[in-house]
């Protein structure tokens, strides 16, 4: 166990520098230059001296595999570096932002399961009645708004006409607890609409497999009551699927949630990766991407877990 | 046992949370403003232009020698007075004023600050024109003699640059102290900016404001929106298709001012657009007024000729309609340089920015109907700026402001002399042009200046080294309760900030 432990950490670690090593590859191919960028905001000619003293002073003069050895030699002492556009610790910014979008996507995972999998549940055994058809066509509703479309609506309707919430911000929790969870409810809301639509479509697929199986049959066959079956034998089997496909969802969100922060404007990683990459600022982009690949890497060592929790088999062999 | 708490009475309570209002939330305390920018100042460093919203921050903090006022004349800020010493130099006499850090403002500030900026090292937006400056004397605390190497008869429209602040030459190491109205107190970066009244402020009584929060609106809409809904106060960069629903709101207030301009720019390293006749082809090609439909909602005006504001006294009537639309005069002039069959190339714009992509689609169109094929480039800004100054285009999409009123101010957009850069034609030298720019630029006699304008503006019509598209409507947008804050006319509209010192909240 210790040893297949060892090789996924290796495998992880691994993934997580050619990750790091494209991005760094990538970011300084395409055309822009910082210094450039940096001095010439809003439209302006800047000074070619003052350019090209700026790239001096950045390091961005440096031949490229130098900037590489010694951004990698950073990482191994747990330096970030810098960001080129104000010089502020990367490290920092990233652990300001980095809880608000872990807190967001959780919230929005939280909701998601909250009002998925019952209903999934419940769609599921009535599966093909009223419900069932209702259920499932909101559903597919809810998965063909795109996250901007419905965020627009919420913030137009909640915040423009009715005022009863503001339009979009962020409040720290220690500074005001009930405006911090206002203003998270709107953006995790509006994602959770889209996660909870695929949580309830897995969930309502996956018990309808499991109540065609042996051991829930002989459950019935048992006289076990129906809310023991589905609690006992159904729910937990059920879950698994589920727990992937939100562990995948969770994932790729931490990267993704660009629109909802912006249209909520909401300060997490994603509005800051989208802020770096235009401003080319290159510390900042492989931060925030070294980041989130190795949250990635570790979310799915811990779904792995979860597996093992819910599945005794996994556990066992 | 603790009291116990159902499901339902959890689920109830925290569906009922979007419908709670959490006290303070909305903007409208007296005498504290709440200003939605549209996108954090990437850095607040004095003289480094970061861009507009940067330069409004940069505004509250900082004052320089000179300043505008409201109806945007030159005024004297840190300096109350100044006068040309012969052609070389200028004499400017400071008033009583003090720094955020309580120290007097004197000359020694003022010549450590010029110094600062033409550093060898410096990155400042002005450090070739302070490398202009042969010497700075300082007779007593309050002269200051800034001599230059050539006559410079705009030097004191430099010096209120917001990229030229005076700065306390004992400022701590990494902070720059100045002596504008307000001081930061507090700011979450990327997110807002807490600012509050420098009481030293020299001008007395002002400010009158007891508090600004600046907050970071990156998306137009959701700007709009926090207005609306009473979050915000006061918002910059009003987008053009919600000005007339703000304009229509009783509680809310439109300010706008034609300062911004679109305009084209070309290859001149290669044909076709090495060639005036074809440039001119373009210019003549265009419906402008269809243009400020499409791209500006009807929020702007047609600019058929160099952008300077109809109120300067250097504006040029007479070349009011230079660049009209004329698809005849257009197919003749390709005729004439030999593409009567039309010709085909690549047009730059960006996608990022909604009125840049806007307004390369309708020119792709008008230049289509005579005959020049445009095939649209349209990357990211950053990439859009690279392909700019490498010159790898035909025909570019640009939209800025000039840096002031004075028609020096658009020296940078014809003048080919001056280094490559996306803000101009690539490679597009007009010799005599840079002659009058020069020219005018050392003259002291306000007659002659006009004169070499518009002899600079007859050539420009002729030669087309940019050819204007339209003025854009640059708004800002507040509630009634707010007053003082005024738009600056023209390209001052950036200046705005400035008026923060008089604004004030009911």
């Amino acid at each position: 166990m210790l040893a297949f432990a060892a090789r996924r950490l290796i495998v992880s670690v691994g993934l997580v520098w050619a990750v790091a090593s494209l991005v760094f590859l990538v970011i300084h191919l395409i055309p822009g230059d910082p210094a450039e960028l940096l001095l010439s905001q809003g439209g302006i000619a800047p000074d070619p001296a003052a350019v090209e003293e700026l790239r001096d002073r950045l390091g961005l003069n440096l031949p490229l595999w130098t900037q590489y050895l010694d951004y990698m030699g950073g990482l191994l002492r747990g330096d970030f570096g810098l960001a080129l556009q104000d010089e502020h610790p990367i490290v920092d910014e990233i652990a300001l932002r980095l809880p608000r979008t872990l807190e967001l996507v959780g919230a929005a995972g939280l909701i998601a399961l909250v009002f998925g999998v019952p209903l999934g549940v419940a769609a599921a055994l009535r599966a093909g009645g009223m419900l069932d058809r209702l259920l499932t066509a909101g559903a597919g509703l809810a998965l063909s708004v795109p996250v901007f479309v419905l965020g627009t609506l919420t913030v137009l309707v909640l915040a423009q006409h009715l005022r009863l919430v503001p339009a979009g911000g962020y409040v720290p929790f220690a500074r005001d607890p009930g405006r911090h969870i206002l203003l998270l409810l709107m953006p995790a809301g509006t994602i959770a609409v889209g996660l909870g639509a695929v949580v309830f479509r897995v969930m309502r697929a996956s018990v309808l497999e499991v109540l065609e199986r042996d051991h829930v049959r002989a459950a019935q066959a048992r006289g076990v009551s129906p809310a023991g079956i589905i609690r006992r034998h159904v729910l937990r089997n059920a879950l698994t699927p589920v727990v992937t496909v939100v562990a995948l969802h969770l994932g790729s969100l931490l990267g993704g949630t660009v629109l909802v922060e912006f249209v909520f404007n909401w300060p997490g990683l994603s509005g800051y990766l989208v802020r770096s990459v235009e401003s080319r600022d290159y510390p900042e982009v492989m931060g925030i991407v070294l980041v989130i690949s190795a949250l990635f890497v570790l979310l799915n060592f811990l779904v792995d877990l979860l597996y093992a929790v819910i599945d005794p088999r996994v556990r066992h062999g | 046992m603790g009291p116990t708490v159902s499901r339902r009475a959890v689920m109830a309570g925290a569906a009922s949370l979007p419908f709670l209002r959490a006290p303070g939330a909305r903007a409208g305390t007296p005498g504290e403003l709440t200003f939605g920018l549209s996108s954090f100042p990437p850095s607040i460093q004095p003289w480094q232009n970061t861009g507009t919203a940067a330069a409004t921050i940069k505004l509250m903090i900082y004052r320089g020698l000179t300043s505008y006022a409201p109806d945007g004349s030159l005024r004297g800020e840190l300096a109350e007075s100044w006068q040309p010493i012969g052609t070389q130099g200028w004499e400017f006499k400071l008033r009583d004023a003090r720094f955020q850090n309580g120290e007097k403002v004197t000359s020694a500030d003022v010549k450590w600050t010029i110094e600062q900026i033409a550093a060898e090292r410096s990155t400042a937006y002005f450090r070739s024109e302070m490398q202009g400056v042969e010497r700075v004397e300082t007779p007593d605390d309050r002269t200051v003699r800034i001599i230059l190497k050539s006559p410079v008869a705009t030097l004191p429209i430099m010096m209120a640059s917001y990229h030229l602040p005076i700065i306390s030459r004992n400022s701590p190491r990494g902070t720059s102290v100045g002596a504008g109205p307000f001081m930061i107190k507090a700011q979450e970066r990327g997110v807002s900016l807490e600012l509050e009244p420098f009481t030293g402020f020299h001008r007395a009584g002002l400010p009158k404001l007891k508090r600004i929060r600046a907050i970071a609106y990156a998306d137009e809409n959701l700007r709009v929106a926090a207005l609306r809904s009473g979050d915000v106060d006061l918002i910059e960069y009003v987008p053009w298709q919600s000005m007339d629903a703000i304009a229509a709101d009783p509680a809310l207030s439109l300010d706008t001012v034609d300062g911004a301009f679109m305009f084209l720019v070309f290859n001149g390293s290669r044909p076709p657009f090495n060639d005036p006749r074809v440039r001119k082809a373009v210019a003549h090609a265009i419906k402008r007024d269809e243009l400020v439909r499409a791209a500006f909602f009807g929020r702007g005006s047609p600019l058929q000729q160099l952008p300077v504001a109809e109120s300067s006294p250097f504006y040029n009537a007479e070349f009011k309609d230079g660049w009209k639309y004329d698809p005849d005069l257009s197919k003749r002039l390709l005729a004439e340089a030999g593409h009567a069959g039309g010709i085909s190339c690549s047009l730059l714009s960006t996608a990022q920015y909604g009125m840049h992509k806007d307004t390369a689609e309708v020119v792709q169109q008008h230049l289509a109907a005579v005959g020049i094929r445009a095939e649209l480039n349209m990357p990211d800004w950053a990439t859009r700026v690279a392909i700019g100054n490498r010159g790898q285009y035909d025909v570019a999409v640009m939209g800025t402001a000039a840096d002031s009123n004075d028609p020096d101010g658009i020296a940078n957009f014809i003048d080919g002399s001056l280094s490559p850069s996306y803000v101009r034609s690539f490679n597009l030298k007009i010799d005599r042009i840079t002659e009058l720019l020069a020219a005018g630029r050392a003259e002291f006699d306000q007659a002659k200046r006009r004169d070499i304008y518009r002899e600079v503006e007859r050539i420009a019509i002729e030669q087309a080294p940019m050819v204007g598209l339209t003025w854009r409507s640059q708004g800002y947008a507040m509630r009634k309760q707010v007053t003082g804050f005024k738009n600056l006319p023209g390209a001052l509209t950036f200046y705005s900030g400035l008026t923060f010192e008089t604004t004030d909240v009911a």
